[in-house]
């Protein structure tokens, strides 16, 4: 399946106006940001709601972003973090996830039964996700969820890349010891 | 599938399938909320955050209060004064020592008195210790008959700058001292309590 979440316009270049360039940045991240947030909280309407969040902060904020100082996808990861984060902070509920609750899953299963045992797995993966350590949870969403390379997960956390892939391959070790646990 | 996982990459494999793609509405209402005015609401205040500032901040206040009670170093302000030779015991030669250990050059820490042996003219392993206290003065022997109370002024006893302490002692020459203390000898104001 392509990864369709980043798209390669480049919305710093959009035309001057708010709804023209509210447009190209979500066009550009939409997907991504959103895909991110969907592997940190239980449903879809939080997802929603947390990217619809991240995206009013990024027209408020579009002004003072500087392209020499770094890539807007790095910016943009850097405030969805922020958001998440304030997100969870107020709801404080304990993150989980349940069957039914995956309308928004990308599925190219040819079957229904496909689909649903699709949705099975990754329900469980995401739920195997939630029991993980804060940092462990933020590397994966980041890698898998936004879609980025290791290089940009390590700008938006301001570590080394080598860093990066040793904090995931440990992270999803622990992962792999925490779903044969939840094997029956 | 999932149970079948024996290696971290076949987990790395199937998470990099997983993409989950927004409603189609979402974006016309992001922007909707915008041109109504609707603006990012501001994040909660870190409780969490403030109260270990506060914390810090509590401690540093007290390592600041410590410091100034303490005169501002505690062991290393710690002075010591080995002043050699008079006639400490009430023995008739002037062959007695007096070692004080105090804080700021007043508060009294320790005070010993010995006999100079050796006649190196300071504290030395060889000498006698006729007299050893610290803290407060105290009497260290039975008050009996032939003691002798006398007090010597002034010198700069307790290293404070000014030659400006004398001693007392109770003692049964030729070598027995009971008590010794130092005091601050002010004219103006009355003389400080022994220390």
């Amino acid at each position: 399946m392509p990864d369709s979440r980043i798209h390669s316009s480049s919305p710093e270049a959009a035309p001057a106006g708010r709804q023209s360039r509210a447009h190209a940045w979500y066009e550009a991240y939409g997907q991504a940001v959103y895909s991110y947030v969907r592997f940190h909280v239980a449903s879809a309407d939080e997802a929603d709601d947390v990217t619809a969040e991240t995206f009013l902060k990024v027209l408020a904020a579009e002004e003072r972003f500087d392209p020499q100082r770094g890539e807007a996808r790095v910016w943009i990861f850097r405030i969805a973090q922020n958001t998440l984060r304030d997100h969870h902070r107020r709801s404080r509920v304990r993150r989980h996830t349940s069957l039914g609750a995956m309308r928004d899953l990308v599925a190219d299963a040819p079957t229904a039964e496909e689909r649903l045992l699709w949705e099975e797995e990754v329900s469980r993966l995401l739920a195997a996700v939630a029991d993980l350590g804060e940092r462990d949870r933020e590397v994966i969403g980041l890698r898998y969820g936004s879609g980025m390379d290791t290089a940009t997960v390590a700008q938006v956390l301001g570590v080394r890349e080598s860093a990066v892939r040793t904090r995931l391959w440990r992270a999803l070790g622990r992962l792999r010891v925490l779903l044969e646990e939840d094997t029956p | 599938m999932i149970a079948q996982l024996a290696d971290p990459r076949d987990l790395d494999a199937l998470l990099g399938r997983i993409q989950f793609r927004p409603r189609a509405s979402l974006e016309g209402e992001v922007a909707g909320r915008w041109a109504r005015g609707d603006r990012p609401t501001p994040g909660p205040r870190p409780v969490g955050n403030k109260l270990v500032w506060l914390g810090v901040l509590l401690l540093l206040l007290g390592a600041v209060l410590y410091l100034v009670q303490s005169g501002f170093g505690g062991l290393a302000q710690v002075r010591t004064v080995d002043r050699c030779c008079e006639d400490f015991d009430g023995g008739g030669d002037r062959d007695d020592g007096m070692l004080v250990v105090s804080r700021q050059g007043s508060d009294v820490q320790r005070l010993a008195i010995y006999e100079d042996l050796d006649g190196s003219r300071s504290y030395t392993a060889g000498d006698a210790l006729r007299f050893d206290r610290s803290g407060r003065p105290s009497l260290q022997q039975p008050l009996t008959a032939g003691m002798r109370t006398f007090e010597l002024c002034c010198r700069d006893y307790d290293g404070g700058g000014p030659a400006d302490d004398a001693v007392v002692i109770m003692a049964l020459p030729p070598d027995r001292i009971a008590m010794a203390a130092i005091y601050e000898r002010l004219p103006a104001a009355g003389d400080k309590s022994l220390r």
